[in-house]
């Protein structure tokens, strides 16, 4: 689109200032009008509800940096859900087997799409487009549209209703840990400067000597693997795996990764930012749920919150390249 | 032969498809089942033509099931109020081009991805119209909404007409008026096209235009199949709809596909839920049958092309 303008990014404005200025507003603002919504046990209960979502966004980030998009996460979490629920209910396994099935069913899914992705090379959006389809529609006839899993043993339920010392929900230290290892991954190893590189320019990263489609490949199998990964939370939280666990999910993740400035195209943007994106959302809809707001109304500001954040990017980058160009054209200008 | 590839694939699909149906389940012919399955997917039909006009200038509007929702609200409550059809049809149609400016406008103008933009107002709209409508039914609508108060087989020919007329007038125009093939000329390189003189902004706001008014008359269409609206109408019409459009061979690369490959591709995933019924097999397939569908087309699509190349 406007290609001239996103080069030229100002070093100072980063979209997560934007964010942490509507957190800090969101915070402020809730503080007033939600009962008990600044107290250290509402926080800890953010964290748990932002686990599934924050588990998809940030493995949406390395995906989206290469130029690519996965709308099948939220089926995917759907299909892994009920999987896990026949596993361990029908098939009779111990919950932690059930749960590394799980796991790897994800990594298969995922491996599905990248399979597509690379070695056809067909557009993302298309190919998890189908796979959307496809796995929600497997978790439908698995379940015959009706089939509800419930009644998990209460060792498997802790991780997602239990607490850790000082009222920690049991789920956050996966999700941090997981946050972390994503952070890593994307900013200090070669493997995410070559994602960065592959979303400016695929047949330039081919050029520099990067494996394209292996690294392209491997962050849909995360991807997959950690729709499978929180599907586990997701079950464990909520005590049962039907057909829609996880609908909208994706959009909600991919919400998340463009709040937190990662450019839609690829090639720029941060994990940080989608944690900022993650929270401003899980705090928005807390902090109407707690001000007896309609659940509504955080949809709405949903949609105007990401139109906002993009018009402000956009906006300011116009303003700056303008600024630079007549600061060219004067000093051209000026006889030497 | 070439050239039209994906088109000839996909009818093939579809004739297969229909081929097997005549020997297993020869009731799928019946006139009542045609009909009801055409009439079905007529609304389908008319908002992937604009849809198509949207893919072809490389972009992208996954808001389109929420503003088939909004329109199809105030149709009924139009309607119920009193209004003449006369007058309903335009509101909608109205409504649904506003929706489609706006999306239109923060693409074009602002240079916002459309991927993230028509995200945004799917979100907005859908909330919206809860909020407001709080789930309700539009009940109580007059005899002359409902198959616009017709009857039910000369309803279901007036929405068929209209289907095939859009889709007749949108060929023409795609194919044989200058302003189509600026169309196809933003999509396949923008910036040569402002070379040529075609202004690239205009034309991508005139196609969400297009598709907004085209999803408000739709809407329309679908709504007088029922008694009554129901606000959560349109839930998933986005997919199904890229879905065909995709199907059908146009490119989300922009530039490249045509209204023939989309009709077949619309009619095509359109036929799966009735074949299953009729194949007795369980319905909760549909889903996953329609995805498998996606997949494989696009991915024979391309094997077959690299071969060729």
């Amino acid at each position: 689109m406007s290609t001239a303008i996103s080069v030229g990014k100002p070093s100072w404005w980063r979209s997560e200032f934007f964010l942490v200025g509507v957190l800090l507003l969101e915070i402020a603002i809730f503080s007033r009008t939600g009962s008990n919504f600044a107290t250290a046990i509402n926080a800890l209960e953010i964290v748990r509800l932002s686990a599934e979502i924050g588990l998809l966004a940030v493995w949406m980030t390395p995906v989206v940096l290469t130029g690519g998009i996965d709308l099948s996460v939220g089926s995917l979490l759907g299909l892994c859900a009920v999987c896990f629920g026949k596993l361990w209910r029908d098939a009779g396994l111990p919950w932690p087997v059930a749960a590394a099935a799980t796991l790897v069913l994800g990594a298969l899914g995922g491996g599905l799409n990248a399979m597509l992705i690379t070695r056809l090379r067909l557009p993302p959006l298309i190919v998890t487009l189908g796979s959307l389809s496809l796995f929600r529609g497997l978790a439908e006839a698995i379940t015959r549209g009706v089939d509800n899993f419930t009644g998990f043993p209460s060792g498997f339920l802790d991780w997602g209703q239990g607490y850790l010392v000082g009222g920690i929900p049991a789920q956050a230290p996966v999700w941090i840990a997981v946050a972390a290892g994503v952070i890593v991954l994307v900013h200090y190893t070669v493997f995410g400067r070559a994602l960065r590189a592959i979303g400016h320019s695929p047949e330039g990263a081919r050029y520099a000597g990067i494996a394209v489609n292996r690294c392209v490949a491997w962050v849909y199998v995360l991807s997959g693997t950690a729709a499978g990964l929180a599907a586990l939370v997701y079950v464990a939280r909520v005590g049962q795996a039907k057909a829609d666990a996880g609908t909208g999910y994706e959009l909600l993740a991919i919400t998340a990764v463009v709040l937190g400035g990662t450019s839609i195209f690829g090639g720029t943007g941060s994990v940080w930012g989608t944690l900022l994106g993650v929270a401003s959302l899980a705090v928005l809809r807390n902090g109407l749920q707690l001000s007896d707001q309609p659940g509504e109304l955080a949809g709405i500001l949903t949609g105007v919150l990401l139109l906002g954040a993009l018009s402000a990017e956009v906006g300011f980058k116009k303003f700056s390249a303008r600024r630079r160009a007549s600061v060219t054209l004067a000093s051209s200008n000026s006889p030497s | 032969m070439k050239r039209f590839g994906r088109e000839l694939s996909v009818t093939a699909s579809l004739l297969v498809l229909l081929a097997v149906l005549a020997v297993t389940a020869p009731a799928f012919f019946g006139k009542q089942q045609l009909l009801a399955t055409l009439t079905a997917a007529a609304p389908v039909l008319v908002v992937a033509c604009g849809m198509t006009l949207v893919i072809l200038v490389r972009q992208i509007d996954i808001s389109v099931g929420s503003q088939f929702a909004v329109c199809s609200i105030i149709a009924g409550l139009m309607a119920r109020a009193g209004y003449p059809m006369v007058l309903v049809v335009p509101a909608s149609i109205a409504t649904g081009a506003l929706l489609g400016a706006f999306n239109g406008w923060l693409v074009a103008a602002l240079g916002l991805p459309s991927i993230v933009v028509t995200l945004a107002t799917f979100v907005s709209w859908r909330e919206t119209l809860r909020w407001v409508r709080e789930g309700e039914f539009v009940k109580d609508l007059p005899d002359r909404f409902q198959w616009l108060g017709m009857g039910q087989s000369a309803g279901q020919g007036v929405i068929l007409a209209v289907a095939a007329l859009v889709f007749a007038l949108l060929v023409y125009g795609l194919g044989w008026i200058a302003l189509g093939r600026r169309v196809y000329a933003v999509g396949s390189d923008r910036e040569a096209a402002r070379l040529a003189g075609i202004r690239p902004g205009r034309v991508t706001w005139g196609a969400f235009v297009v598709l907004g008014a085209l999803v408000g008359l739709a809407a329309v269409l679908n709504a007088i199949r029922f008694a009554d609206v129901d606000p959560k109408t349109g839930t998933g019409l986005e997919m199904q709809v890229i879905a065909g459009v995709v199907v059908g061979g146009v490119a989300v690369s922009g530039g490249r596909g045509t209204l023939w490959g989309v009709l077949a591709g619309v009619l095509l995933l359109a036929c799966i839920s009735p074949a299953l019924v009729f194949l007795k097999l369980p319905p909760q397939w549909e889903k996953a049958i329609q995805g498998g569908i996606i997949l494989v087309a696009v991915a024979a699509d391309r094997g077959g092309r690299s071969r060729l190349s």
